[in-house]
């Protein structure tokens, strides 16, 4: 006798989309194609700041094959408000609009658009549109500009980005009367652009009446189509954005990107498809992670226990919108301290707003934070692990709230074990290899599990398959894969009985793919669209077959062989062809909207939590750094998917190896321009950088977080790594080096 | 693509080519350095003549007491020749440094040269080789010495209407070494600092840099610094290590880190040659 | 500079410059009537639709575009087309055998060797470059001549992974 379908969740499967991706075949967003597509390509500004005085278009609208240059002269009557304008992430203040006006806001600020037959003819016009400006005084260095630092606005962003909590026992006179302190003020961090491989690229396809699919490289389809609605005042089912594959985004699609608005533009006024495809350079003229300047001062007892903690940064936003992130927050969650000061400010200057970037505070903060920890342990001369769990908060102290769960004993635990932390001399300079220094190093990592409201569709279709959908999208963290065994298990069926479909603003509705809460958000909305449809199919069971069904509760039936049946009795059954049948419909489908009850949720705090192990090798004479292996153990509830979850956790170590030693946007502050927008310059790691990368996943059981009991892995993997690898790298050296990237010869 | 129109033809011979070479044209080799060049504008010529093809200017081969390397050579062809692997060594270790495979494949020795990238690796191994860059135009041809090749950043000796055919190289005698050891930028893998060195069996050396100033040179203090191999002639030697240049500064590093890696490549270099 | 520029171009009939390029593409004669100033990419994947080789920095700084071009891996971004008249290219739609997935592309799913995919198509293409090259004897000399083909998701241990299952099995844990 066949058993219940057996639990996909916990498999690891292979990504379901692979064959595609292996072979060229998966589409992304700036390669669908039209029969009458016309290419319009972006100019940028060449000023930080002032005013374009005249657009020389009528020479270039002479050259052969070009349709139309847009520009704020001649670009359509938009919207007018400004909360048209924003879109689901949009920080507080006044956003953005490409071609509104004369004004120069920042160097790179798209000014023209020109549109032709061809890409080569639309790029070779645009490299000769000449274009005259009044420049006006600026400044892009926030380090110069300290005086202007400023609490935040507050806005509908910063409620899922909650700014520090308030001030808690007397921080001074503890710091003052412990007798451990660690202070410093330097640790500064640099401008990181995200970079995806895919350059962001729009094809809106003119469809006539005033319709229009837009193939946009987004992480909400349907954040992309309510700006699109918003901005030139269309009706939303007129709108569809349809992102398919993405390739890579890691925050640079959280929100609209002018190439989107471009391509609408031009399609709308031409009635032409146009494709938009931003260059590498022009990736840094959106978004970026914002630099930092912070502050930390950690004060204990001699046996270790923390008295103080005060955690200061300083960031740079732009002069229209207050971008703020999570930076400060997490020293008083992880640990428990009764005297805290935690604060966070911006100083506004003439760049482009910042934006979410790969764990977004987390993995700013928390560096000084850990290497603050690191120091207070050799202060104490006590080993770091050793301070942690001296330490260790069974409760959530800043917000005086259990935690949903919380495993980070077992990740430091396990960690230590496996990595073999404690064979290391606690002594820096101690450990050699050759001609090499050998360090070890470790920190904590936290980020907060976040589920948000999402829909999702179920479906028995004609076919008798089962068919979920949602509009989310998929950047490459497997959500198709981890939906449809979700699907799978909701519905009880196997995996190639049930497809998910994804990607579509036409589908049910998913908030933007970040912040690491898509698996518990859009996984949630899955189970409850999945369990409607099971009721839904055993009402009609039951109006086809009353008296077999009449005492059947959805958990009691089975779905396999293409019958329902009851699970304790299979032969009780009815074929799907006959469930449709009776409803008198081609397919059978129930929508459920999942909304986390904030009431329960409120009770707790709820967060993934990581220990990072990290192993360095630093050639003392060049000052070369080399992460030899890095161990990241891993408390975030459920794995659904244990190879694709491993990969999540492994990529984002990744990042934080090129946070801590590879990647920074440099500032020519006398240009008001990044000097390096390119791959050539701006070093992320390639192979050869990457060695031994290991994670545990500890098991860590969650009824609270969510139904799936799963926190999202996004972000965890990265947070950790930087403080670890500068601890490590104290420890190899003896040098505490407060900057990232560490440089090489910052160790010289 | 390429941001704006050009011509484009490709002749079968050297001779064809320099017929059709004028102060509108550039030669097109293996394109590494010149498309992204124009990509970027820096450089609109009008003409392209792609001599990547041209049979006369692909070989390697030996020439009475001279190895002979094609200016079409790519970087590759270099890496696997077993004439470079058996008399020039070091251009067999450096070609395998340079970019990466897909790099290797296109680029070439010629190009490299009359490019002139302050950060290139050739030039540092063909001034320490010896190397002479033979170039033709429409009234014959000349030779110009290593030596006076290099005339600054991104410029060299060719004239306009010339094109590098060869570089020749004296066979070294019997029981010398040489060595490439390079720093390398981490994302372009172009040198932060690149010293080539090569010692003849009689004890001189000829050293060479590349990454450090604005143009590739050779040290002749150091050269002459190393006197007998001991240990203190060639940290005597090191110390001199380009001294009174003018350095590269970038993000990457500063006047003081350059020329600290200069002198810790130059001791790699030195020492690589000492058994 | 721009507007000399400018004028040339306009002067220039744009007719006289297109050229006839015949090329093998995965196996088939393939004629593009082109202008020089095209690069084999955009040749590929504007004239030909063939988008499986992508563009990530048009510059030859990330590897996204290698194909296989007369045996040998090359960036088809610093490649004019119209200079690989006469060539056979080879891209990742031509990697598989008549549906048979390439050893190597299966490796790839099987050790979850991408997340978006975008650079997969020049890895997969670089890695048969670098297998028929035969050159590399270790992991670390997989690693180091693979390392024009950047990845931003991070997933350089499983990339190397994979080849190393297919390159070099007996040695691959």
């Amino acid at each position: 006798m066949e058993t219940i379908n057996q639990k996909q969740q916990g498999k690891a499967l292979s990504r379901l989309e692979g064959a595609l991706k292996v072979t060229g075949a998966a589409q992304y967003a700036g390669e669908y194609s039209a029969p009458d597509l016309l290419y319009g390509h972006v100019v940028n500004s060449t000023i930080p700041k002032g005013k374009i005085q005249k657009i020389y278009t009528e020479e270039i609208l002479k050259l052969p094959g070009i349709i139309e240059i847009f520009t704020h002269e001649n670009r359509p009557s938009l919207a007018w408000f400004n909360f048209q304008y924003s879109d689901m992430d949009a920080p507080p203040g006044s956003p953005f609009r490409p071609l509104h006006d004369a004004e120069i806001k920042y160097y790179g600020q798209p000014v023209a658009l020109v549109v032709a037959e061809s890409f080569e003819e639309a790029r070779f016009a645009a490299s000769v549109l000449k274009i005259d400006y009044e420049k006006e005084a600026f400044t892009t260095n926030f380090t110069n500009q300290l005086d202007d630092a400023r609490a935040p606005k507050r806005g509908f962003a910063t409620l899922l980005k909650p700014l520090p909590p308030k001030p808690k026992g007397d921080f001074d006179k503890a710091f003052d009367e412990s007798p451990v302190q660690v202070s410093a003020d330097d640790y500064y961090h640099g401008t990181e652009h995200h970079n995806p491989m895919e350059m962001h690229a729009t094809t809106t396809m003119f469809e006539g009446e005033g319709k229009l699919t837009i193939y946009d490289k987004t992480q909400g389809t349907v954040n992309s189509q309510l700006y699109v609605a918003n901005v030139f005042g269309l009706s939303f089912k007129d709108v569809r954005v349809i992102a398919p594959y993405v390739g890579g985004a890691f925050g640079s699609g959280l929100q609209p990107q002018y190439q989107l608005f471009m391509s609408v533009m031009a399609a709308l006024e031409l009635k032409r498809s146009v494709r938009v495809t931003l260059t590498r350079a022009q990736m840094y003229t959106f978004g970026h992670r914002p630099p930092t300047l912070q502050q930390i001062k950690v004060a204990a007892e001699m046996d270790g226990k923390i008295t103080a903690l005060h955690h200061k940064a300083t960031a740079e936003t732009s002069r229209f919108e207050d971008y703020t992130e999570v930076v400060v927050n997490w020293g008083n969650i992880l640990y428990p301290v009764e005297n805290t000061k935690l604060d966070y400010e911006l100083v506004p200057v003439d760049v482009y707003s910042p934006l979410d970037m790969r764990a977004p505070g987390g993995s700013t903060g928390l560096h000084p934070l850990e290497c603050a920890l690191d120091e207070l342990a050799y202060e104490l001369k006590m080993d770091p692990l050793d301070l942690r769990l001296k330490n260790y908060a069974e409760q959530d102290d800043s917000e005086n709230r259990p935690f949903s769960s919380k495993e980070l004993k077992e990740c430091y635990l396990q960690g230590a074990e496996k990595f073999g932390w404690y064979n290391r001399s606690p002594q820096p300079r101690s450990m050699r290899r050759g001609n090499r220094l050998v360090g070890y190093g470790m920190a904590t990592g936290i980020w907060e599990s976040m589920t948000l409201p999402a829909k999702a569709e179920a479906t028995l279709t004609k076919e008798g398959k089962f068919r979920v959908r949602s509009a989310v999208t998929d950047i490459g963290t497997g959500t198709l894969t981890v939906m449809t065994q979700i699907a799978a298990d909701a519905l009880g069926v196997g995996l190639d009985e049930v497809e998910f479909e994804y990607g579509d603003s036409k589908m049910p509705f998913a908030p933007i793919q970040g912040g690491s809460y898509t698996v518990s958000t859009v996984g949630s909305a899955v189970v409850a669209a999945c369990q409607a449809l099971r009721k839904r199919l055993l009402k009609i069971a039951q109006k086809a077959n009353g008296s077999l069904f009449e005492t059947a509760s959805e958990s009691k039936v089975s779905l396999t062989n293409g019958h329902l049946s009851l699970s304790e009795k299979p032969d009780v059954a009815v074929s799907f062809q006959e469930l449709l049948t009776v409803s008198g419909k081609r397919m059978i489908k129930a929508s459920k909207t999942n909304i986390p009850n904030p009431l329960t949720l409120k009770k707790y705090t709820r967060a993934a939590h990581s220990a990072a192990f990290v192993e360095v090798e630093v050639d003392e004479e060049l000052g070369v750094i080399n992460v030899t292996r890095a161990l990241t153990a891993v408390a975030a509830g459920t794995i659904v998917n244990p190879k694709t979850a491993r990969s999540q956790i492994v990529g984002g170590m990744v990042w934080g190896i090129s946070k801590a030693l590879r990647e920074e946007t440099i500032t020519d502050h006398r240009l008001g321009r990044y000097m390096n927008p390119n791959l050539a310059e701006y070093h992320i790691p390639v192979h050869a950088d990457i060695h031994d990368l290991d994670v545990i996943f500890v098991e860590e059981k969650d009824d609270i977080v969510n139904p799936l009991g799963s926190k999202g892995l996004g972000e965890i993997g990265i947070v950790a790594l930087p403080p670890a690898i500068a601890n490590a790298v104290f420890h190899a050296t003896g040098k505490r080096i407060h900057q990232l990237p560490i440089h090489f010869d910052m160790l010289l | 693509m390429i941001s704006y129109e050009f011509d484009y033809t490709r002749p079968d011979t050297v001779e064809a080519a320099l017929d059709l070479l004028d102060d509108d044209s550039k030669i097109l080799a293996g394109g590494h350095s010149l498309i992204p060049a124009l990509k970027l504008r820096l450089s609109a010529p009008g003409k392209l003549i792609d001599i990547a093809r041209i049979p006369s200017l692909k070989g390697i081969k030996m020439d009475g007491n001279e190895l002979v390397i094609g200016a079409a050579a790519t970087h590759s062809d270099i890496l696997e020749s077993d004439l470079i692997k058996q008399h020039l060594p070091m251009f067999a270790e450096g070609a395998a440094l340079i970019g990466d495979p897909m790099i290797r494949h296109k680029g070439t020795l010629g190009g490299s040269l009359a490019h002139a990238d302050p950060s290139a690796d050739w030039p540092a191994m063909v001034l320490a080789a010896e190397g002479t860059v033979v170039v033709q135009s429409k009234t014959g041809t000349r030779s110009i010495s290593s030596d006076d090749f290099f005339t600054g950043f991104y410029s060299t000796a060719l004239e306009s209407g010339e094109i590098i055919t060869e570089i020749r190289f004296p066979i070294p005698a019997e029981g010398t070494k040489m060595t490439y050891q390079k720093f390398v930028q981490p994302a372009s893998r172009f040198a932060i600092v690149g010293c080539a060195a090569l010692r003849h069996p009689d004890g001189t050396a000829r050293v060479a840099f590349t990454g450090v100033a604005d143009a590739p040179f050779r040290d002749t203090a150091v050269e002459n610094a190393v006197g007998d191999w001991s240990e203190e002639a060639l940290e005597a030697a090191v110390a001199l290590t380009a001294q009174g240049m003018e350095f590269n500064v970038d993000h990457y590093a500063s006047e003081t880190y350059r020329h600290h890696l200069a002198r810790v490549y130059c001791r790699k270099a030195l020492k690589a040659l000492l058994y | 500079m721009e507007t000399t520029q400018l004028s040339r171009n306009t002067n220039t009939s744009k007719i006289d410059c297109i050229r006839t390029v015949t090329f093998t593409i995965n196996g088939q004669s393939t004629q593009l009537q082109l202008p020089p100033w095209v690069s084999l990419l955009d040749a590929l994947r504007h004239h030909l639709h063939l988008t499986g080789t992508k563009k990530g920095c048009d510059h030859g700084q990330c590897g996204a575009c290698t194909v296989m071009c007369d045996g040998k891996r090359i960036l088809s971004c610093l490649t004019l087309a119209v200079s690989k008249d006469q060539s056979s290219i080879t891209t990742i739609e031509g990697i598989a055998d008549n549906g048979e997935l390439h050893p190597l592309q299966k490796a790839f799913i099987e050790y979850d060797a991408f997340q978006c995919g975008y650079c997969t198509p020049g890895q997969i293409c670089s890695a048969v470059g670098m297998m028929q090259e035969g050159k590399a004897q270790n992991r670390a000399e997989v690693q180091e001549l693979m390392s024009g083909n950047l990845c931003r998701c991070g997933a350089n241990s499983q990339i190397i992974d994979a080849i190393m299952e297919v390159y070099i099995p007996e040695t691959h844990e």
